[in-house]
């Protein structure tokens, strides 16, 4: 419920100033972290060292305690920041006033509330915003690390300890990233606003899935000072069992972003499920929308079984379990298995939402309805339910169930189908649109050629004895490069080009986002084509030096991979200084007709100050073929401009929009 | 509001801009056919085996397969940013798109054509997968060579592969094969997860401490072929590589028999 009805029933005010909870923020919580992990520490060092009779292997110790000493970190950090407040107070039977809610959601405070455990869907977007951009630049600078070792067969630049830490950590964050990058910020900031929603349905879990993953960064980036993580991200048992400690950072860094996982999971489902505007039923729910909840959704199953593949680990590690040791009657299949049940839904959390995001700008910049709406609501939800049931095309040739191969090939190749419905929609969208070439519009364009290359190449991957070839070769990481930064990470973009306006209140640079698109999308595909190029030769992943046979495609990889580089710096100044000191935005710039762009800049607190009735769906460009029966008054329609913004230039074609006649209909 | 043009009734085919797309997509499959015919087998080198073979075969026939999709999807997005294109920035004045909120025709023809092709692939793979797995089953090869296959015993260790050849008590740490002989590899690790990689032969499957994996090929052309470990293995992954040499078949019988003696 949004804190405005509860205003009234309140008991008397609490004094306004009060509460250790307002002196809670981020530099308490970094405090209250550290003392916790020292605690910790020591507390697992003299607990462990008090059995010596029973003392286990010098592992194991070293283990316990990495995973207490952190584990100590991230509830000292958290309780610091005042994450525990609300259930604190609760259980103190002295319940969160309207003003500590207030004071929680952010009102009135200036930058400080970005530092502070604050509940405002909007700050905590553009929170997720920061933290993905910070990940996407240091998983890229290790990139940049990895190409430069790779510039020449045996360049020595980097040992193999370094280099196969770095794969790792790369990996890691580039996946941790991406798996947050449209959800965290858009589904976080723009979701509630375009379903006319004035905050999430669970504010506090929102910015407690924020912190988790706050408190998740120093505990994985310990690994590069433990040994790193030289297991690659997969983390692979029996290799992360004789793993260095930067596995124990490893398994904990995933312990906690599966709970923020899950936690901002349910949030935006059950946000989205309950907190719609009225009038905004299921045939008027934008497709990002769609794309957003099917992501999270599907994360919700996914992202347990990671978490119990790395509480398995941990066992194993610290307890000298043998989940996955074959000699004590464990099974590293298992561990295979269950990263794969995660892995591959995982993938669809990363694209999904970056495609949604891509098809819902498609519409905006053709001028043009979506094309066939309940396609790519189909093609999204059949590519979820078939995500779950392919995992074990990434154990083709581990061994495990070779029988399975054909019926896991079948299902992989099914996925072709919906895949290929996405590609019909927005192509069908763009033919005889008038295209406005924008930014993120030019980021659509590049997925269609990214994600075919992706897709395409994902096909022979599913072919069985084809992969028996591939798998494992730099073909793979071309490939799923291919799809997650080709389609997931230019869709990002996209949407990040897109919504800027509505999230900062001014524009993107136009010259210098061009410049940086044009420069990450041509070093992507040369780095890309090339690492194909090699692949197919017969390099494998993960070598830190490589038979001189495949020096040519590895230069060509490492030039395309520098010019990414300089193209994404481009881009992180055109945000940066756009944000700063940008031209500052008019409430619809691109005359888009979801909610969103219906509030005023900067947004209200609650966004709304007049709750939206929807009457139509947000594609209505052109002739309006769905016609209301009859045209009934309406207070604040969907796409009519609402309030008055600061600057409230907005473009409205609000005349014709519940009136058409129903003799326009049937032309399609 | 209003949408120039001729009625949306007008058959698609009369349009202009479906026959232009139409010639354009057509050009594109043809490059992209070319292109699936000659890039793939150059890449991915010589065959010696006909499992590679049968590899490259397949990569070849999928890639046609998919040349016309990626071709149409290619030629909708370059034609539309040709001829449809707004010439300078978006005003609240301008006239929008066509309302096309979707064609059952599209829609079905689009489905109906991807899920043909994935039948088919499906079919092709399935078929190759037999194969695969099952070397007797190719009719290439000799019934009675295939029933009699050469036995070997991989075994991975960080960081080297060692061979044994249960059948003649020899044990090595570079694979020799004899041309023209039915092949079956017994693979296992020591320690981690490795994966067992002879490029050229396209066969790969992972080396499992405590289980015992299989593959199979049928070398078929003389020479001197890469040994790669296909998984991370620790530290020094990068270097666990070996040579395969196929051998005609008395150079293999003299050589076995040379390490017999040499390892007793």
């Amino acid at each position: 419920m949004s804190t405005v009805d509860t205003a009234e029933t309140q008991r008397a005010a609490q004094p306004p100033a009060g509460g250790l909870m307002r002196r809670l923020n981020m530099g308490t919580g970094i405090l209250a972290g550290i003392v916790f992990a020292f605690i910790g520490h020591w507390v697992a060092t003299s607990m462990i060292s008090a059995n010596p009779d029973e003392a286990p292997s010098g592992v194991q110790v070293a283990s316990q305690v990495h995973i207490i000493t952190m584990a100590g970190w991230a509830i000292g950090f958290m309780a610091g920041l005042g994450a525990f407040a609300g259930p604190l107070r609760w259980v103190l039977g002295n319940d969160i006033t309207h003003a500590d809610e207030m004071f929680l959601a952010g009102k009135d405070q200036g930058v400080g509330r970005y530092f502070r455990f604050t509940t405002d869907h909007k700050v905590v977007g553009i929170q997720y915003l920061v933290l993905t951009m910070t990940m996407l630049g240091v998983g890229g600078t290790m990139a940049m690390l990895i190409r430069t070792n790779l510039i020449t067969s045996n360049s020595g630049f980097l040992g193999p300890q370094t280099y196969n830490s770095l794969v790792g950590l790369h990996g890691l964050t580039m996946i941790l990233a991406t798996i947050i990058m449209v959800t965290g910020p858009f589904g976080n900031f723009i979701v509630p606003i375009m379903i006319g929603a004035r905050d999430m349905a669970f504010p506090r879990l929102n910015a407690l899935s924020l912190w988790l993953l706050v408190a998740m960064l120093p505990v994985l980036y310990s690994a590069a000072f433990m040994g790193g993580i030289p297991t690659g991200w997969t983390g692979y048992t029996p290799l992360a069992d004789q793993g260095p400690g930067g596995v124990d950072a490893y398994l904990m860094a995933i312990i906690l972003f599966a709970i923020s996982t899950a936690v901002s999971g349910m949030n935006i489902t059950t946000t989205v499920l309950s907190m719609r505007a009225r009038g905004m039923t299921w045939n008027r729910i934008p497709i990002f929308v769609y794309g957003v909840v099917a992501s999270v959704a599907l994360a919700i199953p996914a992202f347990p079984m990671f978490m119990t593949a790395e509480v398995l680990l941990g066992v194993d590690r610290g307890l000298g379990g043998t989940f996955y040791v074959a000699s004590g009657g464990g099974q590293p299949w298992l561990y295979q298995n269950l990263f794969w049940l995660m892995g591959h839904p995982e993938v669809y959390v990363i694209v999904l939402p970056a495609i949604a995001a891509l098809m819902e700008l498609t519409a905006v910049f053709a001028r043009k309805p979506l094309f066939s709406f309940n396609a790519a609501v189909l093609s999204i939800a059949g590519i979820v339910g078939l995500s779950v049931m392919v995992w074990a095309h990434h154990m083709f040739t581990s061994g495990w169930a070779t029988a399975l191969n054909g019926s896991f090939m079948l299902t992989t190749e099914l996925i072709s189908i919906p895949t290929g419905g996405l590609f019909l929609v927005i192509v069908g969208t763009i033919w005889r649109g008038r295209i406005w070439t924008t930014l993120p519009m030019m980021s659509t364009y590049a997925m269609l050629w990214n994600f075919i290359i992706g897709g395409v190449t994902g096909i022979y991957l599913s072919d069985v004895p084809l992969d028996y070839a591939l798998h494992g070769s730099m073909f793979v990481t071309a490939h799923f490069h291919y799809t997650l930064m080709g389609a997931g990470l230019t869709g990002a973009i996209g949407a990040l080009a897109y919504w800027f306006p509505k999230m900062t209140g001014r524009m993107l640079d136009k010259t210098l986002g061009f410049v940086s698109f044009w420069l990450v999308q041509i070093g992507f595909n040369v780095t890309f084509l090339g690492m194909f190029m090699v692949g197919m030769e017969g390099q494998p992943r993960r070598v830190v030096h490589y038979d001189s046979v495949f020096a040519t495609g590895n230069f060509i990889s490492t030039m395309g991979a520098y010019v990414i580089g300089v193209g994404m710096l481009v881009l992180l100044y055109a945000v940066v200084s756009s944000w700063r000191q940008g031209e500052l935005a008019p409430m619809n710039p691109w005359g888009a007709k979801t909610l969103e762009w219906t509030v005023p800049n900067p947004i209200p607190l609650e966004n709304f100050p007049v709750m939206p009735v929807v009457t139509e769906d947000a594609y209505g460009y052109g002739k309006p073929v769905v016609a209301q029966p009859e045209p009934e008054p309406v207070p604040v329609g969907a796409n009519v401009d609402s309030g008055t913004g600061l600057h409230g230039d907005a473009v409205g074609e609000e005349v014709t929009r519940s009136s058409s006649s129903s003799a326009d209909r049937g032309t399609t | 509001m209003t949408t120039s043009g001729p009625p949306e009734r007008t058959r698609l085919w009369s349009r202009r801009e479906t026959r232009e797309v139409f010639i354009l997509w057509a050009v594109l499959t043809v490059l992209l056919v070319i292109f699936s015919m000659t890039v793939p087998d150059a890449l991915m080198g010589v065959q010696a085996s006909n499992t590679m073979t049968a590899v490259e075969r397949t990569f070849t026939i999928l890639s046609v397969a998919a040349s016309p999709v990626a071709a149409l999807v290619w030629a909708i997005a370059l034609y539309s940013l040709v001829r449809w294109r707004r010439n300078g920035d978006w005003t609240p004045a301008d006239e929008d798109g066509a309302p096309i909120r979707g064609n059952r025709g599209a829609v079905a023809l689009w489905i109906g054509g991807s899920s043909a092709l994935c039948l088919f692939i499906l079919i092709l793979g399935l078929a190759a997968l037999q194969v695969a797995s099952s070397p007797s089953e190719n009719p290439r090869i000799a019934p009675a060579q295939a029933r009699n296959p050469l036995v070997v015993d991989v075994t991975g260790e960080q960081w080297v592969w060692t061979f044994t050849y249960p059948q003649a008590d020899v044990q090595t740490d570079q694979l020799y094969l004899p041309v023209n002989r039915a092949v079956v590899f017994k693979v296992t690790s020591d320690d981690v997860i490795h994966s067992f990689w002879v490029v050229q032969m396209g066969i790969k499957v992972d080396a499992n401490p405590g289980e015992t994996t299989t593959t199979q090929t049928y070398p078929n052309r003389i020479g001197v072929y890469d040994v790669r470990c296909a998984e991370l293995c620790g530290l020094l992954h990068a270097d666990m590589e070996t040579t395969a040499h196929v051998v005609k078949q008395p150079q293999f019988t003299a050589w076995l028999k040379a390490n017999q003696t040499r390892s007793k």
